[in-house]
Formats: structure tokens, C-alpha cells, sequence
């Protein structure tokens, strides 16, 4: 099994959890100062029913931890299927730590600035990543 | 060790994702484009929020492509647990198979027609899937 390529699944699972907090601590100030009262919300509230209520940059958080907890599931299942076809070295390795990185890169573009053209082409940049690593993982398991 | 050929069905169903990503952007760069979206200075916003703006069936393959991150993550998981816990070969291999040509015909209709009765149906069919590899999983690691 190549361990390896675990570490940058390691990295962008905990980078998921700082948005988590980063989205918290700007979400609940911003709620206490529009007067949603967390202890008062009506029952079956969501988080995306804060759209317009609370300013949206803060809201840009919670849109980035949603966009985490999508494709970067199937970054974690191909990293798996790499690590346990022993094909989780050379070039997948580097595409395994650039896709994290550029998901973090792209996680601090959309809680920030947010400017649409610039998060697409990050998240282009980062599927090419994923779509590389999953093509290898085909060849590694099915030949 | 031989690579698990349960690998297969789980690395199948992630080049369909990416597969369904790319029809997606296929269909929508061309009907923003229509729908006169100005993308170079958007700020902001969600690929949800497209719902409102660009016809269903364009629609329909995003919806499809969040879809497909949705339960397989679930499934993901218990391949890999069953490989870990070598379950991973028989009616297990032909179940993930099935899953797999269920999803795929399940994004297929979405994508299409998007008949809510037969999209139903053949997710309730693939869930099917889904519980009888996890009974599996859970006798193997429980029992």
C-alpha cells in the first residue's frame, strides 16, 4: 500500500474542518448583529436560509464547506483506490498534493474576493488534477 | 498484494462523474452565454443560483452531477471497507457493478427526459444496493 498519498487527503480534510470553523466564527457574529437569534430560529432552519438575511460574504464560507464536502469525496475515494492499488507515487502523488492545493487556494479565493472567473478556472485547474488521477486509477486496477 | 477488483466498479463510477462535470459545462457555458450572463465580473453566487436563470435540462445535469456526490460517497466507503475486510469479491463485486449501472442509467434519465417517476425508481433500486452492501459490511466487521 503506498501511505504517501494519504497525506494530502489528510491535509484537505483538515483544511475542510478550518473553513468549518472559519464559517462558524464569521456566521454567528453576523447572525447575533442582523438579529437572528440561533435559540429562537423556527424549527427545520437551514443554513442556506441565511442567503440575503446575513451579509454574503459571510454566507461565501458556508457556500466554500458545502463546495468541500462535493467533489473532494471523490478525491478521497481515488486517493484510496491509488493508495491501496500501489499506484500512489510519482505523478499521482504531485496531482494528489496540487489538487489540494488548489482546493485550499480555491477555498480562500471564494470566502474572500470571490470573483467568479477566477474560482472557475481554480476549480478547472483542480478537476483536471482529479481527472488525471481517477484515469490512472482505472489503469491501475483494471489491467 | 493483487489489486481488489471491487476497485473497478468504485473508479467506474468516478470517471462517470467526471463525465457527467464535463457535460454539464458543456451545456451551461453555452446557455449562460445565451442568458447574456456577464461571468467575467461576477461576484459571488452559488451554481445554484443558476436555476433561475438557464433552462431545466441544463439544469438537470448539474443537478445530477450534486446527485452523484451525494449517496456514492456512501458507497466509496463500504467498497473500501469491504476490501479492507475481504468481502470484496462474488455477490458483493456484482452488487457494486449493479449500483454502478444503476447510477449511471439514473444520470442518464436525469439528464434527459428527468421523469421523476423513473428517476425514483432507480435510485430506490441502487439505495437497494447500497443497504445490502453495507448488511454485508456490517456482518464482516461486526461478526
Amino acid at each position: 500500500m503506498d501511505i504517501a498519498i494519504l497525506a494530502p487527503a489528510a491535509v484537505l480534510i483538515v483544511w475542510s474542518l478550518i473553513m468549518l470553523f472559519w464559517m462558524a466564527a464569521t456566521r454567528f457574529p453576523a447572525m447575533a448583529k442582523s438579529g437572528a437569534d440561533l435559540a429562537k430560529a423556527p424549527p427545520g432552519g437551514r443554513g442556506s436560509d441565511l442567503e440575503g438575511v446575513i451579509p454574503d460574504k459571510v454566507n461565501w464560507k458556508s457556500h466554500n464547506y458545502t463546495h468541500l464536502m462535493e467533489q473532494p469525496t471523490l478525491f478521497y475515494a481515488t486517493v484510496v483506490i491509488l493508495a491501496l492499488a500501489n499506484a500512489g507515487h510519482g505523478l499521482n502523488l504531485y496531482l494528489a498534493w496540487a489538487y489540494a492545493v488548489i482546493r485550499i487556494i480555491h477555498s480562500i479565493w471564494q470566502a474572500t474576493v470571490n470573483l467568479v472567473n477566477v474560482r472557475f478556472m481554480l476549480f478547472i485547474a483542480s478537476t483536471v488534477c482529479l481527472l488525471i488521477m481517477a484515469t490512472n486509477a482505472l489503469w491501475a486496477t483494471l489491467f | 498484494m493483487e489489486n481488489s477488483l471491487l476497485l473497478q466498479p468504485m473508479v467506474a463510477l468516478i470517471l462517470w462523474t467526471m463525465l457527467i462535470w464535463l457535460w454539464m459545462y458543456v451545456t451551461r457555458i453555452p446557455a449562460m452565454n445565451k442568458a447574456k450572463i456577464d461571468s467575467a465580473n461576477l461576484v459571488g453566487g452559488k451554481g445554484g443560483d443558476l436555476d433561475e436563470l438557464l433552462p431545466p435540462e441544463v439544469q438537470w445535469k448539474a443537478h445530477n452531477y450534486n446527485h452523484l456526490l451525494t449517496e456514492p460517497t456512501l458507497f466509496y466507503a463500504i467498497c473500501v471497507v469491504l476490501i479492507l475486510s475481504g468481502q470484496d469479491y462474488g455477490l458483493n463485486l456484482t452488487i457494486a457493478w449493479v449500483y454502478v449501472g444503476l447510477r449511471v442509467l439514473h444520470s442518464l434519465v436525469q439528464v434527459t427526459i428527468n421523469r421523476v417517476l423513473f428517476r425514483f425508481m432507480l435510485f430506490s433500486l441502487s439505495s437497494l444496493c447500497i443497504i445490502a452492501l453495507a448488511i454485508h459490511a456490517a456482518i464482516a466487521v461486526f461478526h
